[in-house]
């Protein structure tokens, strides 16, 4: 099969690879038929998280058309149409059975941080990505969700990823009719999060970024504010969210960007050096803008070991922090329901579709922020 | 912004619309017994920790290979929450990348060379 293939930081290839094959009774093959690129995506691309090997097959969003079924599987047959969380769980230990599937405890033996994720190094599990013609899916009975007739493929494919993190990030923000929401990045998880934070009642959404076709896309997309950092006195963000909320800050803050945040030199230059775990930007500014006894949440992807975060801001203001990878699978029914209802427009914010042997270009557009990239698709088999 | 323009805006307003509140099941359903569950036996674990028990399905990605997989292999013998480990497993990345890169580094290099020695060469005449 054809499928992407990492093979240095900024250097990925789409090569021929062994189709994937049933290794456990509970698996299954996925024929893909639409597989995004992530932001987290980018820090892979970038060699951030540690233990990307080369070869590596990247992809954790995707939807497909099932190909082949493994002996213990019963509740998918060939030729069904799903749509997979990227999360890879059990559904029977310790943590699934409380729902939170992301830190499945028999899917990752790689340590005890995460559980397994499709793609994504092999600090979550080793298991090649959907960037692909084709894909095993393990814990088949547990993961995919079947996609309804009167639905295509574009429809749900956030569903595997960004648009239930995005609904958790404004859930784990507890947001109260009224209240002010401030979100860290406009990229496609802060666009979701933004119009989650929206169903949950907001009473002003701020959308923050420094890329005048991301604020505006925002603008339009999810009727927030946007603020421009670049702007806002000399990087003084934290001061003009001040301003914008009668002096207090937001009442929530979501850090929607993650490890490879701009807008400080010292976290650009300690994360570049390895001395911190990439850059903790939109953190850091998230902690510093909350109004006192705020929430932050952090749903931008970091890794270990370390980053710099201001510790004493957030204990001395008395600060909900909140973060996670998402259980994907509790929260795939709901927004399912939220999108065939028409309250949610997620494919609305795919802007390239090209075929997988193009991934490496879709790769260096997205990084680079070129022809005003939001999301990009791959379409390694038509539907 | 007139809120009433947003549609939807409001419909998970109840705490109880949202399907991660509370954030664990309460009360959590009784765990299932599940040592009869069948064991992956195709393929090696391309990752696995000294601390963590083979779990019934594990990734089999790219497995261990070259200096760089020696360098992961006594990664994965330090716990998780030392530092040690990630620092050993971002070198190990480094070697990957150079091992199992070498001709098409070798040639970028050596083409840098070229240039720079033809640039001199041309800046003598």
């Amino acid at each position: 099969m054809r499928a992407l293939s990492y093979r240095g930081p900024n250097w990925v290839e789409v090569k021929t690879k062994p189709d994937p094959r049933i290794e456990h009774p509970d698996d299954i093959v996925l024929r893909i038929t639409r597989s995004a690129i992530c932001g987290s995506d980018l820090h892979l691309y970038s060699g951030l998280v540690p233990d990307t090997r080369v070869g590596t097959t990247f992809g954790h969003e995707f939807a497909g058309v099932v190909e082949e079924v493994g002996p213990g599987v019963e509740s998918l047959k060939r030729g069904d149409r799903v749509v997979v969380p990227f999360n890879i769980a059990c559904g029977t230990c310790f943590f699934c059975e409380r729902g939170l599937t992301s830190v499945c405890d028999r899917s990752n033996t790689a340590n005890e941080l995460v559980g397994g994720v499709f793609g994504y190094s092999h600090t979550t599990g080793g298991y090649d990505g959907g960037q692909a013609e084709y894909v095993r899916v393990p814990y088949a009975d547990v993961g995919p969700t079947k996609i309804p007739d009167d639905m295509e493929f574009e429809d749900v494919l956030f569903l595997s990823d960004i648009l239930p993190t995005g609904y958790q990030a404004a859930e784990m923000g507890s947001i109260k009719p009224g209240d002010t929401v401030a979100i860290f990045g406009a990229g496609p998880v802060g666009l979701f999060t933004a119009k989650s934070a929206w169903l949950m009642g907001a009473g002003r959404v701020i959308i923050i970024d420094h890329y005048d076709y991301r604020l505006e896309f925002a603008r339009n997309y999810t009727k927030a504010e946007i603020l421009d950092y670049r702007e806002a006195g000399g990087h003084d963000v934290v001061g003009r969210l001040r301003k914008m909320t009668e002096g207090r800050g937001p009442d929530v803050c979501i850090d929607a960007v993650g490890c490879e945040a701009s807008g400080s030199v010292l976290n650009k230059v300690t994360g570049k050096a390895k001395l911190q775990a990439g850059s903790p930007t939109g953190l850091y500014w998230a902690v510093q803008s909350v109004r006192r006894a705020g929430h932050v949440v952090a749903i931008g992807v970091y890794g270990p070991p370390w980053n710099l975060v201001p510790l004493g801001e957030l204990m001395n203001k008395g600060i909900t922090l909140r973060a996670a990878q998402c259980s994907v699978k509790r929260y795939q029914p709901h927004l399912l329901e939220h999108i065939r209802a028409g309250r949610i427009d997620a494919k609305g914010i795919i802007t390239h579709r090209a075929p997988l042997d193009a991934a490496p270009d879709l790769y260096h557009l997205f990084q680079h922020k070129l022809d005003d990239c939001v999301k990009c698709v791959l379409v390694p088999n038509a539907a | 912004m007139q809120q009433s323009d947003i549609i939807g805006w409001g419909a998970d307003a109840s705490f109880e619309k949202r399907p991660g509140v509370p954030e664990e099941r309460h009360p959590p359903k009784p765990l299932v017994e599940i040592a009869g569950y069948p064991q992956q036996t195709l393929g090696t674990p391309s990752a696995k920790s000294y601390y963590r028990p083979l779990t019934a399905v594990y990734g089999t990605a790219v497995p261990l290979r070259g200096l760089s997989g020696v360098i992961r292999r006594i990664a994965y013998r330090v716990p998780d929450y030392k530092p040690r480990r990630w620092m050993l497993l971002m070198l190990a990345d480094r070697v990957d990348v150079i091992e199992h890169n070498a001709l098409p580094l070798t040639l970028g290099v050596g083409a840098i060379a070229a240039g720079v020695l033809g640039v001199r060469a041309l800046s003598k005449r």
